[in-house]
Order: structure tokens, then sequence, then C-alpha cells
């Protein structure tokens, strides 16, 4: 008979198929404004609306930069929805959250997992080390908030990789001759919207996958157990949720069957607390109301009457948080790769470096964008504080003198949005070449290819023709490039496509702007 | 959803790797009765080049003016100067050489290469071909008969279909009724040059490689290396690694031009670019000539060329690398050259 039941219940509307239905929607919406920053498919007004609408990266990042952005305003419709409705976003739009349910392991009905229930104050400390060390300028924190987690993921990582797979497969297909008009169809497709022509390479992709696949891991030590202890995210709109209109509410008829503890995902209803459960850890899936035998689960608008539970942080843990932050903000600021620019840091043209790292969000939108995969997330090449912010790696890819993309898409201004006309003329670096390797300069054969590529109109490089005797006593004529660092706008196209194998034999350093 | 099973998920995997690994079958299985197995399947692509065995002596191959001797009468080559419509000077050089049929014959499948090297500025900078240039070679094509007319370039500054738009070509082209190739690195196949006599093979676009006429569409410009591009060096557009041209350029250049053997060149010289080439970028370097030069042979096109410039046909290593091969004439003196002014 309960059997009978279920199958009716499965016919009729359900909770969980209409969260499903939005987190899927959400999911798809994310991923293909992901998909729209490439080659700026979709208008960039759009394109950082995911960003826009996470309260915590744009707290963050206006303490730091002590700057308010009008358009991080969007921001609070997450907040007010938290506080009309508790942690839905968590349960029905974020895509960490939705892909965390898709990665669940199959045994969901795990009892509640009591030695982890501490864990649940760590959110809250994380969120408030976040918030402490912003504002003391640092946002390095802001690589666990899960939007920018999982877009960084795919921007560095999975989309790399699977451009990789994609490529080994279609080169197969491609050796047979009655698959090609399909393959070729295909590659028509693909590129360049979705995948860019030429192979790119992602310098912190291996890093930046382990942290999502390890957050993915955790799943198995409970459902969202990400979610439940970690998430600052999860942390700030819980702490809104505290005080949630819409909550949940147990019918004193409940027959203490216990179902809606089994299937809660975040674990948060206590048949030892008469079946309730706390809003600020509540995702709002409405699973309990889908599951309850005797209709006796209900979100209702009531008073709000916060309360702070057992497992929420201590003073002492408070205190101990913001100190962690607060020295951990001076250990960052003592790396010397912070103040003593590294020789080839550079950074996304137009970007101010002195408060570059207070302003990036280290969402990976521009490396996305970037037509060439010229920008990578760091990894320690700006100290640790800067893990993950965007750096140029010329001998990856070079700044297209025809695209402005990586400030057109920054949700934060952080790369300046310049027309194609201003960002022209950015002094991204300065190329230098090392004469001991250089095919002209060392060997004395001409080679030209640094003078060729060069975009700027008057070009920045030069060539010299010079008689010099060879070993053989003859005399040859070469062309020795110079570079003219008034005019080098450090783009590093000419040391992508140095022919020199290994580390090119021109290479551009952090400018010297001051210099010239 | 219903979760995938175990054992779907299995067959699923088997299922394609089973196809990969067939794939990989038949395609050894395609190589093995081909007497030339030992090259490269790509190379087996257009029929019209003879490929020779290993075993024999290379057999001399003609190029397209050779095994279609200049009627009498006919220029070999034709200089379109004047007014204010690149399109007519091309319609007019055309003309002169005896009309596009002559070099497309009906049902051909044609390659235009313009050059399109960066995806940085419009046509007025003299860095990419005129648009209306290779627009009416596309529709002359297509006019004599041509079954499809594709255009391509891989630049190197920008990508491809940014260039295309931006350098004003896709926007003529598609309303002439051809066809902008998307450009995909696949397309590039490993292919033998027979007559190299120092570049032996390169990765050649399969369009060029299956094309019945290639039709070479530079545009008149300083180059670092080369002095001068033009219609010869135009042709390694269609190559993967650019790097390797780089040494011994003028004799790589000829080689390269040996295995494509393009039917026609078509210099547009409306605006040359002076200084600054290939990329370009500044105004002041750009000389407005109103000028197009056609010729079914590339090596006396270049040699032409050179002269806007004020050079010598032999200051340019590709043209004398070219005419030593065989593959056209540079003495300009004993050439039939018709000018043709037009308009105002």
């Amino acid at each position: 008979m309960a059997a009978e039941a279920g199958r009716r219940r499965r016919r009729r509307f359900t909770w969980g198929r209409a969260r499903r239905a939005t987190q899927a929607v959400s999911l798809l919406a994310f991923f293909l404004l992901f998909l729209g920053a490439a080659r700026q498919a979709v208008a960039p007004k759009w394109l950082d609306l995911s960003f826009r609408l996470d309260p915590l990266a744009m707290l963050a990042q206006a303490i730091a930069s002590r700057r308010l952005l009008a358009s991080s305003a969007l921001a609070l419709v997450t907040l007010v929805a938290s506080v009309l409705l508790g942690r839905a976003w968590c349960g029905w739009v974020c895509p960490l959250g939705t892909l965390l349910d898709v990665f669940t392991p199959r045994r969901r009905n795990s009892p509640p997992a009591d030695g982890l229930e501490p864990w649940r104050a760590a959110k809250y400390l994380l969120l408030l080390a976040m918030l402490v060390a912003a504002a003391f300028g640092s946002l390095t924190l802001l690589i666990l908030d899960p939007l920018t987690l999982v877009f960084r993921a795919l921007a560095s990582s999975l989309w790399p990789a699977l451009d990789q797979i994609i490529t080994a497969l279609e080169r197969a297909a491609y050796t047979v001759e009655f698959l090609r008009p399909p393959v070729a169809w295909l590659e028509g497709v693909l590129r360049p919207g979705i995948f860019p022509i030429d192979p790119v390479h992602a310098s912190a992709g291996f890093a930046v996958f382990l942290l999502l696949a390890g957050i993915v891991g955790l799943n198995w030590l409970a459902p969202r157990w990400w979610c439940r202890a970690l998430c600052p995210l999860g942390g700030l709109l819980g702490l809104v949720s505290k005080a949630a209109i819409v909550r949940r509410h147990v019918d004193p008829a409940c027959s203490g069957c216990a179902a809606c503890a089994r299937r809660c995902p975040t674990g948060t209803i206590r048949p030892d607390r008469g079946f309730a459960s706390d809003p600020a850890e509540c995702s709002v899936c409405m699973d309990c109301v889908d599951v309850c035998a005797m209709d006796v689960n209900g979100f209702h608008a009531a008073r709000p009457k916060p309360a702070w539970e057992a497992y929420d942080p201590s003073r002492r843990q408070a205190l101990t948080a913001i100190g962690a932050a607060v020295l951990g903000v001076g250990l960052l600021s003592s790396d010397p790769r912070r103040d003593h620019t590294p020789p080839y840091r550079l950074r996304p043209p137009g970007v101010v470096d002195a408060d570059f790292l207070q302003t990036c969000i280290r969402c990976a939108a521009c490396v996305r964008a970037c037509p060439t995969a010229a920008l990578n997330p760091a990894l320690t090449d700006s100290g640790w504080e800067g893990v993950w912010s965007p750096v140029l790696i010329p001998r990856l890819g070079y700044c297209d003198y025809s695209c402005n993309a990586c400030g057109q898409v920054c949700p934060v201004q952080a790369i300046p949005a310049l027309s194609l006309e201003v960002k022209r003329q950015q002094v991204i670096g300065a190329a230098y070449i090392d004469q001991d390797r250089c095919i002209a300069w060392a060997d004395h054969i001409d080679c030209i290819v640094c003078e060729e590529m060069c975009p700027v109109p008057e070009k920045a490089i030069t060539l010299e023709t010079v008689s010099i005797p060879r070993p053989d006593g003859v005399e040859v004529g070469v062309k020795l490039p110079h570079v003219d660092r008034l005019r080098c706008i450090g783009c590093g196209i000419c040391e992508y496509k140095c022919p020199v194998p290994g580390e090119a034999a021109i290479r551009v350093f952090t400018s010297a702007s001051t210099l010239f | 959803m219903r979760p995938i099973t175990r054992r779907s998920f299995l067959r699923l995997l088997v299922a394609s790797l089973g196809s990969a690994a067939t794939g990989r079958l038949l395609a050894a299985c395609n190589l093995a009765p081909q007497p030339e197995a030992g090259l490269p399947l790509a190379t087996s692509g257009p029929a019209a080049i003879a490929l020779p065995t290993p075993a024999m002596p290379l057999p001399p191959t003609d190029t397209p003016s050779e095994a279609a001797p200049t009627p009498a009468g006919i220029p070999d080559l034709a200089v379109a100067r004047g007014g204010d419509d690149p399109a007519s000077l091309v319609e007019r050089a055309l003309a002169a050489l005896g009309g596009m049929a002559r070099f497309v014959p009906a049902g051909a499948n044609v390659l235009i290469k313009p050059n399109i090297c960066v995806a940085y500025h419009s046509y007025e900078y003299a860095a990419t071909t005129n648009p209306w240039v290779v627009g009416a070679l596309v529709r002359l094509a297509l006019d004599a008969g041509a079954r499809r007319v594709c255009v391509l370039d891989y630049p190197f500054g920008g990508s491809p279909d940014e260039a295309y738009a931006r350098s004003g070509i896709q926007e003529q082209v598609l309303a002439a009724g051809g066809e902008m190739l998307s450009l995909s690195r696949l397309q590039f196949l490993p292919t033998d040059i027979p007559e190299g006599l120092d570049l032996r093979t390169a990765d050649i676009h399969e369009q060029a490689l299956q094309s019945d006429v290639i039709i070479s569409v530079p545009i008149a410009k300083t180059h670092g290396l080369a002095r001068l591009t033009l219609g010869m060096k135009n042709l390694m557009g269609l190559i993967l690694d650019r790097q390797a041209i780089h040494r011994n350029m003028g004799q790589r250049l000829a080689d390269l031009t040996s295995r494509l053997r393009p039917a026609l060149t078509v210099i547009d010289a409306v605006r040359i670019l002076t200084a600054n080439g290939p990329t370009g970028g500044n105004l002041d370097d750009v000389l407005k000539l109103d000028t197009v030069i056609a010729s079914p042979d590339i090596v006396a096109a270049d040699a032409y060329a050179s002269t806007l410039f004020g050079l010598q046909p032999s200051d340019l290593e590709y043209v004398v690398a070219g005419a030593a091969m065989g593959l056209g004439r540079s003495d300009l003196g004993s050439l039939r050259i018709e000018e043709i002014p037009v308009g105002g």
C-alpha cells in the first residue's frame, strides 16, 4: 500500500521535481554564461550576472577595494531572498550545490554524522576570516567562494582538458575518410565559439581541479558536507537565514517516523529535537515535505526567532578566526613577491598592479574570455596572496591586438573596461631580447619572426642589417632585431611566436614604464 | 532522471572505445592497398597531381601555364590601373588575360587565397587584401561556372573569424556568393613536396590539396625577411608551421609554390603598405596606387610587383628561386605585359 501511495505521489507535483528543474535551469544558465564569455557571444552586461548575484564576493570586494560598485547591488536580491526564504539559494540555485547533489553517493540515507556536527561552525569562521582579511585588503580567501570556484575550474581546468580529449578523438576520427565530413561539421560547431582554434594550455589546471574534486569528495563524508560545514557563502546566507521569515514547521501530529531526518541532505532535521531544524542549515530543498507520509512537514511564514545553536561558533572561536585572518594577511603581505614584482609577472591589459589583488575576486571570467589563453590563474607568481589571480603568460598565448575582452567581462572592473583603441596603448610589459639565444644575434641566421609579429603600427621591434663574419670567415649580412621600449606595449606575441625552443629568446618583463 | 547503472555505463564505454578502435582499423585498411603506402594518407588527395612512387624518378610536373600555353595575342601579365573601383580593375585585367574561364573550368572547385594575416585593421590599412578585389574574383569564378568558390586564410594575429570580418573580405565574398571557410587545425594534412629542393614536407590545408584551381590574391606590402609579401609568400597562409619557412625563406617559398601551383595570381596594389608590414596599422605607410596585377605566372606577377616598391625582381629571393625552379619567369623585359588604363 505504501508502494502504491508512492507511485501515486510520483505522478503528482512534488517539490523535489520543481527544485531539480530549477537547479537544472540555473546550472544551465551558469554554464551558458560561461560559454558566452568566450568571444563575447553574450553581451558583457549579462556575462557577469552569476557573480553579481553572489553577495559574498560583492561584499568582500567592496570592503577590500573600498569601492562600491552600483552593479553589485544585484547581490541584494540574493540576500533579500534569503531573509524571506532562508538558504533557498543553496538548495535551488547554487551551481556548486547542484553539482554536489549530482555527485552524491548512492546511499543517501546516511545516519546523522554526529562527529561532523561541530564542523558546522567552520563556515562562519571562514566567512569571518574572509571579511576581516578583506578589511585588510586581502581577497585571497575568495578562491573558496562557490561561484568563483566552479567558474574557475570550468575555465582553467575542465575546459582545456575537454578540449584536449575532443581534439584527440577528432584527430583519430579524421584519419578515416568517411568520418571526415561529420568531424569537420563538428569542428565548425565547436570552433572558435566553444573551443579555440589553436590548442590552449592551462598553467594552474590541475591545482584548480583538485580543489573542486576535493569538495565533491567531501560528499562521501556526508551529503553536501561542503555546504554544511565549509561554504563561506553558505555561512553568509545562513546567518541571514537565521532570521528567515518562511521557515520549516513540524505539526504536532508528527508520528516520529524520522523519514524526513533520514532524507534531509544537510542533516539538520534532528529527531532528538522533535524533528525541528535550523534555518541556517536548511537548504529549503523541501524533500522533507515530499517524504512526509503524515503531511506534517511544512514551510510557513513565521515571526523569526533567531537562535544560536550549540555547534555555532563560540566567541573564542570567532576571536581566533579574526586573529588567524589578521596574522594570515600579515604573512601573505610579507611575501617578497607581493611588493618586489617578479620579473615575468604580467597582468591583464590596463590593470594597475598596486591595487589589483584588492579588487580581483579570482573568478577567472577573464581567463575564459581570453581568446588566446594568454591569461591563466596564477599559482604563486605573485606570492600566495595572489593565488589564482590572472596573469598573462606570453609563452602560452599573446594579448591579441584586436581584443579587449578581459576588461569587458570582469565583473568588478579589476581589469578596466577599455575601448579597443585605448587597450591597444596599454603597456603590459616590455620585451627584451636574449642576445645569447636569439637566432640572429647568436647564430647569425636571419629569423625576424618577432619583428614580423609586432602589431604596433610603428613597429616596436626594428631590424638592423649588420655585416658579421661567420666562424668560417665569410661576411654575412644579418638582420638583428632591436626592441624600442618606448613603443613596445608588451603584448607578448613576439615571445609567443619566437621559434627558439623552450624559453623564448625574446621575453616580456614586468613593465618598466617608469624607466621610459 | 534514471541513474545510469554500472552495466550501461560500461556498455557505453566499450561501444565508444570499440568504435574508436574500429576507426583506426579502417584507416589502416584504407592505407594498405595503396602503392605509395609509405606516404601519409593525406597526400593522396588531389588526383590532378601525380605523386611519384619512391622507385621512380621524378616526372616533370607541368605548371598550369605550361599545360595551357598562353594563346597568341594574350599577354603573359596584365596590369590595370586607375579609377576608384577595384572590382573593375580585376575585371579588366582578367579580360585582358582571356577571361576567367581560361583558368576556371566549368564545375571546378576553386580556392581563393587572399592575405588576411591579422585581425587588427580594416582594409584601408593595407595589411589585408582589398575586399572588392576578392569579391570580384569570387563572382568571376562563379560566372565562369565554378561549382564551389572557397576563401580562406589562417591569420597569425587574432582569430580567423574576426580577421575575416574586420578585413571586410567576408562581407564581399558572401555577397558574391562565395564561401568563407572556418578554420580547424585538423584540416592541415602532412603533405610531401616532391619537387621541393629544401622544404620536402609541410602541413597543407586540405582545401588547397583538393581544389582544382587555386587563386593567390595577395596585397602588396613590405616584410622584414622577404622584403615584400606577394603571390608566393601569400601561400604561407595555407600551411600550419610558418616558422619552418623562415629559414632559407626564398627557396622554401618556391618549394611550397611548386606543390600548390596557383593557376592565377592577382596582386592587389589598390593600396600598398610601404613600411611596418606585414601587420601595418599606420595610414602614413599606405600608398594608394589603384593597381591590380594579374598573371597565370606567379613568378612574373611577383617580379612585376617588386617594381612598385622601386625594387628589382632579383631583390626578392623567392622570385629568383622560383625562376630557377622553372615555376615562372622573372625577366620582365621579355614578358608580354599589357598595361590597361581604367577610368579617370
